[in-house]
């Protein structure tokens, strides 16, 4: 690979499975603890200098798929492949991969350099080739100075660095990184956030990155994997996994969304009616949908896809628009949440960008609002 | 920077010998789980377990005179294997007045020294609980350090101090006092046990006692109960499984006691662990012996299961 | 909080209880007269008697032997035994290993030492091994049981160790064996040097479970000295105190100053 790498951040191989091989294969990968069924029948494709999140709550499998590619369990059944080389039965000392670890498990007997170097002895290269790597590393994480103080000496933000040279040390094909910011406040997160993807983009290593910070996941990763209860509930770019989310566990899981239940009245293949009494009105969908007439579904649709007004604005199709009373404002700066009670007794969120500075003319509370939305605002449920 | 290595190259693989070995065991059915449970597990097996069941075996024999001093409990008489069992030392057990005051009388001297232990050992494990941290090391050494010096020097430091010319009494004389008998008497023995096992009162209850939140007597005070209601309704309660504990680690071992009551107490100061020793150094008795202390390890079954369900609350808590 | 006058007087009276007999002890360990109790001047001729005391020498001499090896046995065992209780959550029989290693801690003495006694003779009988009692079946005693305490010792820093370190080690290509010197000794070597020094003194202290397993010709120190003491105060006795006191006391604070130093570190990893 002599020309510059391509990142697959900008070839986004896995819009074209045909041409491209994934680089890490994981195959009907199931785990059990006894009788816990911790993952169930993953299936997972990663391509090569990717940054992939797997984004769950605790108990969602994420963490133990992620110790599964690192060798520390073995699947129940199922196979993992790493660059073409089937790793089920391969020891963690004997593959080609690395892990940052939630709490950086950095030796407290072992100085920074010694800590780095701790892997690259393993392999039994030359002092001076160690201490070259170890240098470069510790200039790569920005603690230069540091390399004789030992774990104890440094700062939370330190040795979150220090972990993550130690694990880049043997240049492995892959990086896991289980919650690689968890342990930060909240400000040094932020800064972390968008050094990791600057040092994985330098590399072009293919990174993993547990995490059950929806944020994190979105500022990170080029895709993301979403878990539940064992299984991945959806894998995609972050703006698929918030704008088309494929489930009703998805859409509530990330980010917020109003989720009300409907019946199909019209089912064509350029749209779709839904008759929603929750809502009180039609809801018209400018897609087709994969559905039958007279199917219960779900329809999802974000707080700040939806319109507020005092006027009854006409709207197509006799449809996509309700009205109920302003219950609750929350006023959080850039916008406003409101949560208006409908007549069925639903209640919605809206969001409101507040674009006019103290504006005395806003939506106040107990005022009777219409809600309206445009016919691709939503998502189609049937799961 | 430079960049990943090149993964088109395999990465290289090293044969490890552990490896190896590891393979070669697995392949005959040998985990490296089992090689680490081998050792232990053969050792307490041979060296606790099966010692029990032989004194229980040999409690069933009986006397004789010879190498080893006890009938065998398996005969081959005419090419049939015949198997022996004698009961007369339990029915001697029960029998026998000086068998059973003795087994009274070891409860009775436990019981109350443990409870004297606890009286004494609670406050000084309170103090060291709620003592400034840079104290508490210290006094909780202080503790430690006496279970580091001999046991036996100790009991014997304390019949310098109690004996009819002793320290105590030579102060006591400095008043015009009349000295106090003390040496060879149960009072002594009391003394003995209190003495010697009191770090194992302390050291569990401390325990406990350290990790009990300040704010709950806070909040106590806060609703209104006066410190010693405070004590009897939050703290006591909370340090119950310290307080088993710490009682049984002294009840237990004060049962089988044989060198305090030997060195402190009277000839009449019966205890079970000295009636053992009697049997088995004076009257070599084996069969007795073994008798005796299958019939005290019933004394102690109770008082340690309590035991283990204390320390697991004392871990957990 | 308000503290009151109660627990720190209570502490006070109950340390001077426990050191008192101590302190008497050590000070009339220099007293001239034969008489331990009555002060008739300043002397260290009980110490020159102790040190020509042959008796008392041999007794020392293999006490510290039989103290060493112990340790050292029950410092392989008990630490295999803790590894094997903190680290493999089920195997076949765990109740009954668990109960096997912490019984010795709670065993009354006498019974201990019978029921070894009791087995030596049969094993005798049956394997003609061990021959006769002495040194070897006082070292095989006292292993069993300070297999128990290093074991306790071991489990508790074990319990806490984080097992991500033996993970990371692994994931940089230390084979388990490799980690296990690399990472998890050193880690833990404080807790392995307590328990050895915990089981060298409880073998030393050990005066109960000797007498039953020992042979002629094979008497331990508290052996040597239970037997003095029986028959009444002896200043030499008072002596040897003064000296195992002193080196308790000594070692007990520097292994302190250690950990102290160490501390706030641990605290901090």
């Amino acid at each position: 690979m002599k020309k510059s790498q391509q990142l697959a951040v900008d070839t986004r191989p896995w819009r074209d499975t045909a041409n491209n091989k994934p680089f890490v294969r994981i195959k009907n990968v199931t785990k059990k603890f006894g009788d816990v069924l911790a993952v169930h029948d993953v299936s997972l494709d990663i391509y090569r200098s990717e940054l992939f999140c797997l984004l769950g709550g605790s108990g969602s499998g994420k963490s133990t798929l992620l110790r599964m590619l690192a060798g520390f369990e073995q699947p129940t059944s199922g196979t993992i492949e790493i660059d073409g080389q089937d790793m089920t039965e391969v020891p963690p000392y004997n593959r080609p991969v690395n892990m940052m670890f939630q709490s950086y498990a950095l030796f407290p007997h072992m100085s920074v350099e010694q800590n780095i170097a701790y892997g690259l002895k393993r392999d039994n290269l030359g002092k001076g080739e160690i201490s070259d790597r170890v240098a470069e590393l510790l200039s790569l994480v920005k603690l230069q100075d540091y390399g004789r103080r030992k774990p104890h000496q440094l700062s939370g933000g330190q040795r979150q660095r220090v972990a993550l040279a130690r694990a880049l040390a043997k240049r492995p094909k892959l990086l896991l990184l289980d919650e690689p910011l968890g342990a930060l406040d909240k400000k040094l997160r932020e800064e972390t956030q968008f050094e990791l993807v600057k040092i994985q983009e330098s590399l072009g290593v293919t990174f993993i990155v547990v995490t059950h910070d929806q944020e994190e996941a979105m500022t990170l990763a080029t895709r993301i994997g979403v878990m539940n209860l064992g299984e991945i509930a959806m894998v995609g770019e972050p703006t698929d996994i918030y704008e088309f989310p494929n489930s009703r566990f998805v859409a509530g899981f990330i980010g917020s969304a109003n989720m009300v239940e409907g019946k199909v009245t019209e089912d064509e293949p350029g749209h779709v009616r839904i008759r929603s009494s929750e809502l009180g009105c039609d809801i018209y969908v400018g897609h087709g949908v994969d559905c039958a007439p007279e199917q219960i579904l779900w329809w999802a649709i974000r707080p700040e896809k939806m319109v507020l007004s005092r006027e009854k604005p006409l709207t197509p199709h006799d449809a996509n628009v309700t009205s109920g009373i302003v219950e609750e404002i929350a006023y959080l700066g850039d916008i406003s949440l409101y949560q208006v009670a409908l007549e069925s007794g639903k209640r919605l969120r809206v969001s409101q960008t507040n674009s006019v500075r103290g504006n005395p003319d806003a939506i106040t509370w107990d005022e009777k609002v219409y809600i309206t939305w445009s016919d691709s605002s939503g998502s189609v449920l049937t799961v | 920077m430079t960049t990943a290595r090149d993964p088109t190259i395999p990465p290289p693989r090293r044969l490890k010998p552990w490896n190896a070995v590891e393979r070669g065991l697995a392949k005959v059915g040998i985990s490296g789980r089992m090689l680490v449970l081998a050792a232990p597990v053969l050792w307490l097996l041979v060296f606790f377990l099966i010692p029990l069941a032989v004194v229980f075996g040999i409690s069933l024999s009986t006397k004789q005179f010879g190498r080893p001093p006890y009938s065998p409990l398996l005969t081959t008489e005419e090419g049939t294997v015949q198997l022996t069992l004698h009961l007369n030392n339990y029915i001697r057990l029960f029998t026998d007045n000086l068998y059973i005051a003795a087994y009274l009388s070891s409860i009775r001297i436990a019981f109350i020294s443990t409870v004297i232990t606890l009286f004494v050992g609670y406050p000084m494990a309170y103090a060291i609980a709620r003592a400034p941290d840079r104290w508490r090391n210290i006094l909780l050494m202080l503790v430690i350090l006496p279970f580091f010096t001999s046991f036996l020097l100790r009991v014997y430091a304390l019949t310098g101090f109690m004996r009819g010319n002793g320290v105590i009494n030579q102060f006591l004389g400095l008043f015009g006092l009349e000295p106090l008998v003390m040496m060879q008497t149960d009072f002594a023995v009391y003394v003995g046990i209190v003495y010697t096992y009191l770090p194992f009162m302390i050291l569990p209850l401390y325990t406990t006692l350290v990790k009990l939140d300040v704010s709950l007597f806070e909040a106590s005070a806060d609703l209104g109960a006066r410190p010693l209601r405070t004590f009897l309704s939050v703290t006591l309660p909370l340090s119950l499984p310290g307080i088993i504990a710490g009682s049984m680690l002294v009840f237990i071992p004060a049962i089988g006691e044989y060198v305090i009551p030997s060195l402190l107490g009277g000839p009449e100061t019966l205890m079970i662990g000295r009636v053992l020793w009697d049997e088995f150094f004076t009257a070599a008795n084996w069969p007795r012996a073994a008798a005796v202390a299958v019939a005290m390890l019933l004394a102690v079954v109770i008082p340690i299961m309590l035991l283990q369900r204390a320390q697991s609350a004392v871990v957990e808590r | 909080m308000r503290r009151g006058w109660f627990l720190p007087i209570a502490a006070a009276l109950g340390f001077s209880f426990l050191y008192a007999p101590i302190v008497s002890l050590v000070i009339f360990s220099f007293n001239e007269s034969r008489l331990v109790t009555v002060w008739s001047g300043f002397s260290t001729k009980w110490y020159g008697e102790l040190f020509r005391d042959p008796q008392m020498l041999n007794a020392a001499w293999l006490s510290l032997q039989i103290g060493a090896v112990s340790a050292t046995i029950a410092l392989v065992l008990g630490t295999l035994a803790a590894v094997a209780l903190v680290r493999f959550r089920r195997f076949r029989g765990r109740t009954l290993f668990s109960g096997m290693v912490s019984a010795p801690l709670v065993m009354p003495d006498v019974i201990t030492g019978l029921s070894l006694l009791l087995l030596f003779v049969a094993m005798e009988g049956f394997l003609g091994w061990p021959q006769g009692r002495g040194m070897l079946t006082i070292i095989l005693a006292h292993s069993t049981f300070c297999t128990a305490y290093v074991c306790v010792v071991v489990q508790s820093r074990l319990g806490d160790f984080d097992r991500s370190l033996e993970e990371a080690a692994m994931d940089l290509g230390a084979s388990p064996l490799r980690t296990f010197f690399d990472i998890t000794l050193p880690i833990i070597a404080p807790a392995l040097v307590s328990g050895w020094l915990l089981g060298f003194t409880l073998s030393l202290d050990d005066l109960v479970i000797a007498s039953f397993v020992s042979g002629p010709g094979s008497s331990t120190l508290p052996m040597v000295i239970f037997s003095k003491v029986r028959l009444g105060v002896s200043p030499d006795v008072n002596a040897l105190a003064t000296i195992i006191i002193g080196l308790v006391a000594t070692g007990v604070l520097i292994a302190t100053i250690i950990q102290l130093r160490s501390k706030p570190k641990k605290a901090k990893v």
